[in-house]
């Protein structure tokens, strides 16, 4: 490869560390940065101001600026809680409209293969919220893929022997699917069809 | 569909051929690491993706290039149909017409096709995760949908096997439930396609060996409920694997499941491997290739294509022959690879070609008649 400078060299090794990006994409990137100084400058003071200003919501765990979000105070059915992996599915969920609870954002799923164990997600977290609160309801709307669904069960181990009423996401959704991925009215047909798990 | 022609670019030792086959039989000669089977799996390839030999993306692109292109032309019914892959480092890209493939389950289908090659004469003899790997090649060409479960099954067994190996029990009862959900469904594809191309084998042993021989396999797990259901299955796993947790936590390892089966090969009620003449086994695995053959004719309408790796030294002659005439009543495109065309029974065939491939050229002779 050939060796740019430094500094030219450092970010495109950070943007390579960006989910979907590769050498050829990283390296398009960086040049596309070097000749617009003004986008570059913009994207700098965005990528600081994101971290500054936005954070996770104490209460779900989804993204927010204020805590708690605006879903944990607003006027939401407070009955029922949809549990997600990330926090972009639970706007996927959200964009539906179909579902008017509160939420749950998980922050991964289980995975023993890349060293994800239930302490590394919001599972304790999520226990603390049912203890002698007025939910009847979870829905499990973590992903359709192996991990999706183990920790789909796994959850539902532990939340049914407290009485509460776990459901899961009827299986309308493409195989694997991700959440985050599929369009709104196959999310409201699953949220609709969900089962007792 | 059959494959008329096909475009080969930096894919192993073959820089570039551009070559039109036969609609019957194509006799790939020369002689040995000159290049026969790398064209033969360029052929597999575009029907599955994979390659039937081991290795990474990278072994299959010629050394100093970084990319190999495969594009196979033919027709489906009446319209022409194009199927491009293209090879790199990282990955594998298809195309058909021209367009990107994004669901497998849209490049899957499209050239169905059944490799028959040394390995496979050892497979009765050889440890049951060969026999797995046939059964698990087999039945997906009927089902590209046990693909996709073949996959969560693998995933699940992964996880769960890290589990174990950290000593782990938070956890486990899920991805146990989940490797008998998954492990039940890929069982009960296995025993469908066993079950349904057992009956052909004893059909077509009988025509190569005689009558009164009888030639059979069975799939064989260590759930054994009468029940054959998804959810019988499931269930029988599931307790087993229970059963087995502590010793399993020991070893570390998933003890019980589908990657632990076998594929039962019996002749006349004894097991094949340690019962049966050299020349009894290699008669059962032709037969059980024509079951497959049969059984993919019935399934997709029409023949696949067959893919036949160095075999005639395997085969005595009258085995052999007997394939030949299989390979001539069906309506199949054949692609052979040899080292000599006199190995070939070629007696009664009339529509062939010849490629002749020298250090990575392939050359045409053009169809006999
Ligand atoms: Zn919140």
């Amino acid at each position: 490869m050939i060796h740019f400078s430094q500094s030219l060299t450092r970010l495109i090794g950070e943007l390579k560390k960006l989910p979907g990006v590769g050498e050829r994409t990283a390296l398009r990137l960086a040049f596309h940065i070097l000749k617009s100084p003004r986008l570059g400058k913009d994207l700098a003071e965005s990528l600081l101001e994101v971290h500054a200003g936005v954070r996770f919501c104490s209460v779900c765990f989804g993204i927010t600026e204020e805590d708690p979000c605006c879903i944990c105070s607003g006027e939401r059915d407070e009955t029922v809680i949809c549990v997600v992996e990330e926090p972009q599915d639970l706007l996927a969920v959200e964009r539906s409209g179909a579902f008017s609870g509160r939420y749950h954002v998980l922050h991964g799923a289980l995975s023993p293969l890349s060293g994800v164990m239930p302490a590394d997600l919001k599972i304790a977290e999520l226990l603390r919220r049912l203890e002698g609160s007025s939910i009847r309801e979870i829905v499990l709307a973590t992903n359709f893929s192996v991990e999706g669904e183990a920790t789909a069960l796994y959850l539902g181990g532990l939340i049914k022997p407290l009485g509460i009423k776990v459901t899961r996401l009827a299986r309308g959704m493409p195989i694997g699917g991700d959440l985050e991925y599929v369009d709104s009215a196959t999310v409201q047909k699953a949220l609709e069809g969900r089962n007792e798990l | 569909m059959k494959l008329d022609t096909i475009q080969i670019r930096s894919f192993r030792n073959i820089r570039e051929a551009e070559l039109s086959f036969s609609d019957r039989f194509n006799i790939i000669v020369g002689k040995n690491a000159q290049g026969k089977t790398n064209l033969l799996e360029s052929i597999f390839l575009l029907g599955t993706m994979k390659s039937f030999r081991m290795g990474r993306n990278g072994d299959l692109i010629t050394y100093g290039s970084t990319s190999s292109l495969i594009k196979g032309r033919g027709f489906r019914g009446s319209v022409s149909r194009e199927i491009a892959l293209s090879i790199m480092e990282s990955g594998k890209k298809a195309f058909i017409d021209g367009k990107p493939v994004v669901r497998p389950s849209d490049f899957f289908g499209n050239l169905n096709m059944v490799v028959f090659s040394p390995e496979d004469i050892a497979m009765v003899r050889g440890l049951p995760e060969v026999r797995r790997r046939y059964l698990d090649r087999a039945v997906f060409s009927g089902d590209t949908g046990y693909l996709s479960i073949h996959h969560e099954y693998c995933r699940t067994l992964k996880n769960r096997n890290a589990l174990l190996k950290l000593g782990e029990r938070d956890g486990l009862d899920a991805w146990t439930e989940r490797l008998a959900d998954t492990g039940a469904r890929l069982m009960v594809k296995r025993e469908s396609f066993t079950d349904e191309i057992c009956g052909l084998l004893g059909e077509f042993y009988r025509r190569i060996a005689g009558a009164g021989e009888e030639a059979l396999i069975r799939y064989r797990s260590r759930a054994d409920t009468p029940d054959r259901s998804v959810a019988a299955l499931a269930r029988s796993l599931r307790d087993t694997l229970e059963k087995r947790i502590p010793e399993e936590l020991r070893r570390g390892t998933t003890l019980t499941g589908p990657h632990r089966d076998d594929l039962e090969c019996l002749l006349n009620n004894r097991p094949l491997s340690h019962h049966a003449s050299q020349g009894e086994q290699r008669s059962f695995v032709l037969a059980l290739k024509m079951a497959e053959i049969e059984y993919l004719k019935r399934r997709w309408g029409n023949p696949p294509l067959l893919l036949l790796d160095d075999m005639t030294s395997e085969l005595d002659r009258d085995r052999n022959g007997n394939f030949m005439r299989f390979l001539r009543e069906k309506d199949m495109q054949v692609f052979i690879t040899t080292t000599g065309l006199d190995n070939i029974h070629l007696s009664g065939i009339r529509n062939y070609s010849t490629f002749p491939v020298h250090d990575g050229r392939v050359f045409t002779e053009v169809a006999h008649v």
